[in-house]
Formats: structure tokens, C-alpha cells, sequence
């Protein structure tokens, strides 16, 4: 007992030393460093007011661009990394399957967002079609991730319950893993569209459309006021999704979807 | 051992002493050392899969689906198999899940989610998902154990109710009571191996507790 708690005293220190090493290294404890930076950063803040109301009608056209991307890129996004987070799920497939599957997710998991923007501003030219594929490559491989260790959450003897009865993959994966999973993967999904939109926000940088683009314009032209009108137009649209998204998982959750009878068969037998 | 079609045999063991496992080696997860299991060749179209239905301990529900619709899971190997991954069952399989319900006293709660039910309740609907695989064997592990007194003498009524159509039941449990009330035969399980084996009416409580010591 005094071996563990003087083991944790140690990783906590530890810690602490490693971040007071770095903040040295980054001349974040050197006084002569700070007052000047703390007096630059204050004239910044100071020049980002008032913001500039007159940009508001541009801006929101740029803001509504930044979620069609968001809201194409998740969905873009979630329906590639449905089945190949499937093949990644270890307690449906093998080794042969699902390693190569994780790797695959791994490598797209890698790459970041503005880095995937560059590659598709490249092939589709500037504009918010670069921004919603670069997204939705960046989304597959989180999603994914999320999903298949969610999917490898299922509880065991529901799977075996439903092997049991004779079930093959396919329907194993239709009545115990998605029906079991779907609180847990709406939820993922909305966070998801949640953050994508604050990464959306960014993709303007490399030209991939949206309000970005304005926002590095403005930086640019050190037109700091209108800068604000647009992190403030941010900040309000992800307020509003965050409340929506909240909204919407009271609404949604718990799922419940009835299986329906045969249409040819619909007419013919009574209702049960 | 031998279990005759319509009789309730109930397993008794300390915690570890392998009746899981047992039920586990009939059903076909698990692969015996030695020996082997048969179903009645008649039974399921000879299927040892679908003539051995299993209600873990847990139930093993799929709780954002509603009564019905885990009901028919039961179901899953008499349907075409295409058809199911759209969840689209024929009329027929819909009005027998239907009637099972009826039969385990849920008819009025098909639609309601499984989450949304009581204990009882699940332990009805995971009956009702066995029963739809027409066994001749239903293996049910701990089944009554997560039950308050009432609820549990309902379920093992309705256990016997079933029994008298013809399916057999092999159930672990540690309710030394329920053992005389509802059950034709015991078997002790200790250190993995069958310890006795006989007809419930013989043991009285004490006795059964002495052995299980």
C-alpha cells in the first residue's frame, strides 16, 4: 500500500517535472518572453472589437456552406466506415479479416483533416467539394474506430444467443450487433458532426470552401473586427448544434426499429 | 444421462462446480473430453443446433428491440435468410412469434421495447424466442436467479406448462426450493462431475442441502 502511493507521488511528480521541462523549453516560464507576448496578445484582443456587423450576410452564406461540408463529410463519412468497421470488429471476423481492415482505417486515421483537404483541392480544385470529401476521409477513420470497439462491446451472450438459434454473420450483425449498438452509434455520429463542423471551419485555410477562407482573408488583411464577426458566428452555429444534437439524441435514443412482415405476404395475414 | 422429451431436470452445484459447463457440452459450444451428445434424430429436422435452444443467464436480448421482434430471432433459421437482413419475416413466422407471446402471457407487450420490461417479463420473451425454434431441449442457465419469489414460482409454473407440450428442460439453479415444486429429476454437479442423479420427489431441502455442502 505505501509502495503504491509512493509510486503514484512518483508519476504525478513525474509529470509535473516533464511539463515544467517542455514550458522551459518553450520559454513559457521566462518573464522577459511573457510581458512582451501578454501585451501583443492584449492589443490582438482589443482590436477584435467591436466586430464588424457588416460582414454578417457574407459570412452566414460562408457559414452554411461550412455545414453543408460538415453534414456531407459525416454522412459521407459513416456510410464507408459502416462496413469497414464491421471487418474490423475481432469478434466477427478473424485475424485475416479484421487486421487488414485495421490497418487500412489506421493509415486514413493518420492523415489530418487540412492535410486531406490539400490532397482533394489537388484532384476537385478549390471549393467546399474538397472540404466535404477531405471530411469525410478524416471521419472514416474515426468513426470507424469508434464504431467497431463499440461493436466489439456487445455483450457476449447476446451474440451467442443469437448464434444460437442458427444465425449466419450477416445476421448476426443485423439483430444483435447494430440493434445492440444503436444508442451508442448516433451518439458517436452527432459528436462526430459536432466536431466536424469546428474542423469545417478550418478548410477554408487550404481552400476547401466555407467560412474559413474568410477568416484567413481577414487574418491576412489584419482586418481583425470582421475576424471576429466570424469566430462569433462560429461560435454561435456550434452552440446551436450542440443544443440540437442534444435535442436530437433525446428524441432518437433508445432506438427501436419493428421488423416489418413480407409485402407479398402483407395482405394476406392477419395482424398479430 | 438420458433426459426423456417433457421432463424438467434441474442442475444443483456450488458456484464452479461445472453446471454451466455441462449445459455448455449439450449445447455444442463446448466440445465433451469424452462421450458424446444425440438429440432425438426426429427433433428439428435432426438439427442438433436448432433442437437445443439456450437462455443464458443474462437472457442474451437484444434490449433496443421490441418483444416481438427478439421473439423472432428465435426464428432466424427458418426464414430466408436474404429476407431477414432487411428485417422482413413472412406473415406465418410474425403470427407464430405472435402466438408464442400469447402463449407466455406477452401478447399485449409484443411491441413494447425489452428494455422497457420488467424482469419477468424478459425472462418470458427469452422463453418465447427459445420456443420459436421448436426444440426438443431448452438449456437454461441460472434462469430464475435475477427473481423475486412470486415471479419465479410464475416462470417455473409456465416452464412446466411448456414441458407438458413435449420440450425438455435442463436448468441450473440454486433454488433448492423450486427443486421438489417444479422439477422431475436432480442432478448434483460437483467438481465437474455428475455427483447424483434422481427423481426430485425423493430428495427433501435438507438432504439436498447436505449433499450440496
Amino acid at each position: 500500500m505505501r509502495l503504491r502511493s509512493a509510486l503514484n507521488r512518483a508519476v504525478i511528480i513525474g509529470i509535473l517535472g516533464a511539463a515544467f521541462l517542455s514550458m522551459h523549453r518553450f520559454g513559457l516560464l521566462d518573464p522577459g518572453e511573457l510581458r512582451p507576448a501578454a501585451g501583443r496578445l492584449a492589443e490582438f484582443v482589443t482590436a477584435l472589437f467591436p466586430p464588424n456587423a457588416g460582414v454578417i450576410s457574407t459570412l452566414s452564406g460562408a457559414m452554411l456552406e461550412t455545414l453543408e461540408i460538415a453534414f456531407l463529410g459525416t454522412l459521407l463519412g459513416f456510410i464507408v466506415a459502416l462496413p469497414l468497421s464491421i471487418l474490423a470488429t475481432r469478434t466477427l471476423f478473424g485475424g485475416g479479416v479484421y487486421v487488414p481492415a485495421r490497418l487500412a482505417l489506421g493509415a486514413i486515421r493518420t492523415v489530418p483533416s487540412l492535410l486531406w483537404a490539400v490532397v482533394f483541392v489537388v484532384g476537385f480544385g478549390l471549393g467546399p467539394a474538397s472540404g466535404a470529401l477531405a471530411v469525410a476521409m478524416y471521419s472514416v477513420g474515426y468513426i470507424s474506430k469508434l464504431l467497431y470497439e463499440t461493436f466489439e462491446g456487445v455483450d457476449e451472450e447476446v451474440l451467442q444467443s443469437v448464434r444460437s438459434v442458427g444465425a449466419n454473420r450477416l445476421q448476426l450483425i443485423v439483430y444483435a450487433i447494430l440493434p445492440e449498438s444503436a444508442n451508442s452509434v448516433v451518439s458517436q455520429l452527432l459528436f462526430m458532426f459536432e466536431y466536424n463542423i469546428r474542423a469545417s471551419s478550418i478548410m477554408g485555410f487550404v481552400g476547401a470552401g466555407g467560412i474559413g477562407y474568410y477568416m484567413l482573408g481577414y487574418l491576412q488583411l489584419l482586418d481583425y473586427e470582421s475576424l471576429m464577426t466570424a469566430l462569433l458566428i462560429t461560435f454561435v452555429v456550434v452552440m446551436a448544434v450542440d443544443y440540437l444534437s442534444a435535442r436530437v439524441r433525446s428524441l432518437l435514443l433508445p432506438t427501436q426499429q419493428p421488423v416489418r412482415r413480407a409485402p407479398l405476404l402483407a395482405g394476406i395475414v392477419a395482424q398479430p | 444421462m438420458t433426459l426423456d422429451r417433457g421432463q424438467v431436470a434441474m442442475v444443483l452445484g456450488r458456484s464452479g462446480s461445472g453446471k454451466t459447463t455441462l449445459l455448455k457440452i449439450i449445447q455444442g459450444v463446448l466440445q465433451p473430453h469424452s462421450g458424446s451428445i444425440a438429440v432425438d434424430p426426429g427433433a428439428a429436422g435432426g438439427s442438433h443446433r436448432a433442437a437445443v435452444a439456450w437462455v443464458p443467464q443474462t437472457l442474451g436480448l437484444v434490449r433496443g428491440m421490441s418483444a416481438l421482434d427478439n421473439t423472432l430471432v428465435g426464428a432466424l433459421a427458418r426464414t430466408n435468410s436474404m429476407l431477414s437482413l432487411a428485417r422482413v419475416f413472412p406473415g406465418r413466422l410474425v403470427r407464430e412469434a405472435a402466438e408464442t407471446l400469447a402463449l407466455v402471457g406477452l401478447f399485449d407487450k409484443r411491441q413494447e421495447p425489452v428494455a422497457r420490461l420488467s424482469g419477468g417479463e424478459r425472462q418470458r420473451v427469452a422463453l418465447a424466442r427459445a420456443l420459436m425454434q421448436k426444440p426438443a431441449l431448452i438449456l437454461a442457465d441460472e434462469f430464475v436467479s435475477q427473481l423475486d419469489p412470486v415471479t419465479t414460482d410464475e416462470i417455473l409454473i409456465l416452464m412446466r406448462q411448456v414441458a407438458k407440450t413435449g420440450v425438455s428442460f435442463l436448468v441450473t439453479t440454486h433454488e433448492i426450493e423450486a427443486v421438489a415444486r417444479f422439477s422431475d429429476r436432480v442432478l448434483l454437479v460437483r467438481d465437474g462431475e455428475i455427483a447424483h442423479d434422481g427423481h426430485s420427489g425423493a430428495m427433501s431441502t435438507p438432504r439436498l442441502m447436505e449433499m450440496l455442502a
